[in-house]
């Protein structure tokens, strides 16, 4: 898979992420009950006491790491935002991994939403370190990376 | 002539393969120098992964529930004084808190585990007590919802517990006991003897008489039947709270289920004023 394709599926991705985390966000601050298919398990794990970090509700938390990894994906590419792009998914899919922990063994109590984020936010990563270790598609760099530029088909696709 | 130029080509073709090597070998160098860099990166993206996990279980940890104290502990005696100056003072009678003849009723759904419960009932409620219940406006009747409590058993048994207190009139300073002395959700913390160190909290409690009745299956069965009421309310999660005028028709005020609680208290006074006016 080229280095263009790879920064488009991230980008529809984070996208994903950030739809499912304003809907997780909204439903947090507007108190109404959570889309769930399995009864009350999602109520369950969004009002329990890991619902939120010093104060701040995790859905926000991740509302704002999925933004920040969109924001990396954005500008024109280089070494430095693919390692911003890296550093961002892996600590939001520590973060995810921790909340799936206490999911399965503090609350015993699975939410779906929570799951599919946890699933972005892995995909996110997978496709961050490949992107990471494709590097610089052209230029002197160039460690076996495909021929085009990513960074400049890209950015003129892409308003902002 | 053709040995000076035979030199001439091959000194250059030397030169050339010396450049060439010196490339590949400059190339080589380069490509090292940027698989060291990128290794390194990737361990830094490692060590932000064991950074996140080990944050988030420190702070958790350290946020999320307190054990229960023990009784006469300095935090259980904390735990008494605030929750008597709460209450202290107003009829209880039963489940209900305040004036048995208050114009207005709100009936809080609750389960005793359950965090945001305690959140709203060490945040919001004092001063529901102090703005409408300690004025005789408002009476507040607690009932049983489970959401937090992963076993039924272990949710009768602390809901039940709680009315046995009641039958003495002191339900309500063993649901705030509870509330204040939580502990971790799912960690197994109530057990007979966490409910019997609430129970020699409550003042003046008589212990023999609540351990004897805290297993009656009236109880028990009282327990069901707010469930069942919850269920047909459609309530999905705690706390909840239906409010009117005393005796008349009961409206569901919100659902709290993780909007900030502080603000419950706001959120009420208006409802509250407009039963009393109805």
């Amino acid at each position: 898979m080229g280095a263009r394709i790879l920064r488009w599926v991230s980008l529809l991705i984070a996208l994903l992420g950030v739809a499912l985390a304003s809907y997780l966000t909204y439903v947090h601050y507007a108190g109404i009950k959570p889309l769930c298919t399995a009864g009350n398990t999602c109520l369950k794990v969004q009002t329990s006491v890991y619902s939120h970090i010093l104060g701040i509700p995790v859905a926000l938390i991740g509302l704002i790491g999925y933004v920040l990894v969109l924001a990396t994906l954005l500008p024109r590419q280089g070494e430095n935002t693919r390692l911003a792009t890296l550093l961002l998914t892996a600590g939001g899919f520590a973060f995810s991994a921790y909340l799936t922990y206490r999911e399965l063994f503090s609350l015993h109590a699975v939410c779906e939403e929570c799951a599919t984020s946890a699933v972005i936010m892995t995909l996110l990563l997978i496709l961050s370190v490949w992107r990471f270790l494709l590097g610089e598609p052209t230029g002197s760099t160039h460690v076996g990376a495909p021929a085009g530029s990513e960074s400049g088909e890209l950015a003129a696709g892409i308003p902002g | 002539m053709s040995t000076t130029g035979e030199q001439g080509s091959t000194r250059k073709q030397r030169r050339e393969e010396a450049r060439a090597r010196r490339k590949a070998l400059e190339s080589q160098a380069a490509q090292q120098e940027l698989r060291r860099r990128r290794l390194i990166q990737l361990g830094a993206a490692a060590l932000v992964v064991i950074a996140v996990v080990a944050i988030a279980f420190a702070v958790s940890s350290g946020s999320s529930g307190n054990s229960a104290a023990k009784p006469h502990s300095k935090a259980a005696n904390e735990a008494s004084a605030t929750v008597d100056s709460l209450i202290n003072g107003i009829p209880q009678s039963g489940n209900v808190l305040g004036n048995p003849h208050a114009p207005a009723t709100l009936v809080y759904f609750g389960d005793l585990q359950c965090p945001i419960c305690r959140e709203f009932t060490l945040g919001a409620f004092p001063s529901v007590v102090a703005n409408f219940v300690r004025t005789g406006k408002l009476k507040v009747e607690y009932r049983s919802m489970e959401t937090a409590t992963r076993e039924p058993a272990i949710f009768r048994e602390q809901q039940a517990a709680a009315l046995a207190a009641g039958l003495q009139h002191k339900m309500w300073y063993f649901v705030e006991l509870f509330y204040h002395e939580q502990g971790e959700e799912d960690s197994g913390y109530v057990t007979p003897a966490y409910l019997r160190g609430l129970a020699q909290q409550v003042p003046g409690l008589n212990l023999a008489r609540w351990e004897a009745e805290r297993s009656s299956p009236k109880l028990v069965e009282e327990v069901e039947r707010n469930e069942t009421e919850a269920g047909e309310q459609g309530f999905n999660g705690t706390p909840s709270f239906l409010l009117g005028k005393t005796g008349g028709p009961m409206r569901k005020v919100t659902e709290l289920t993780g909007a900030d609680l502080n603000e419950a208290s706001a959120l009420f006074e208006p409802e509250i004023e407009k039963a009393l006016k109805s």
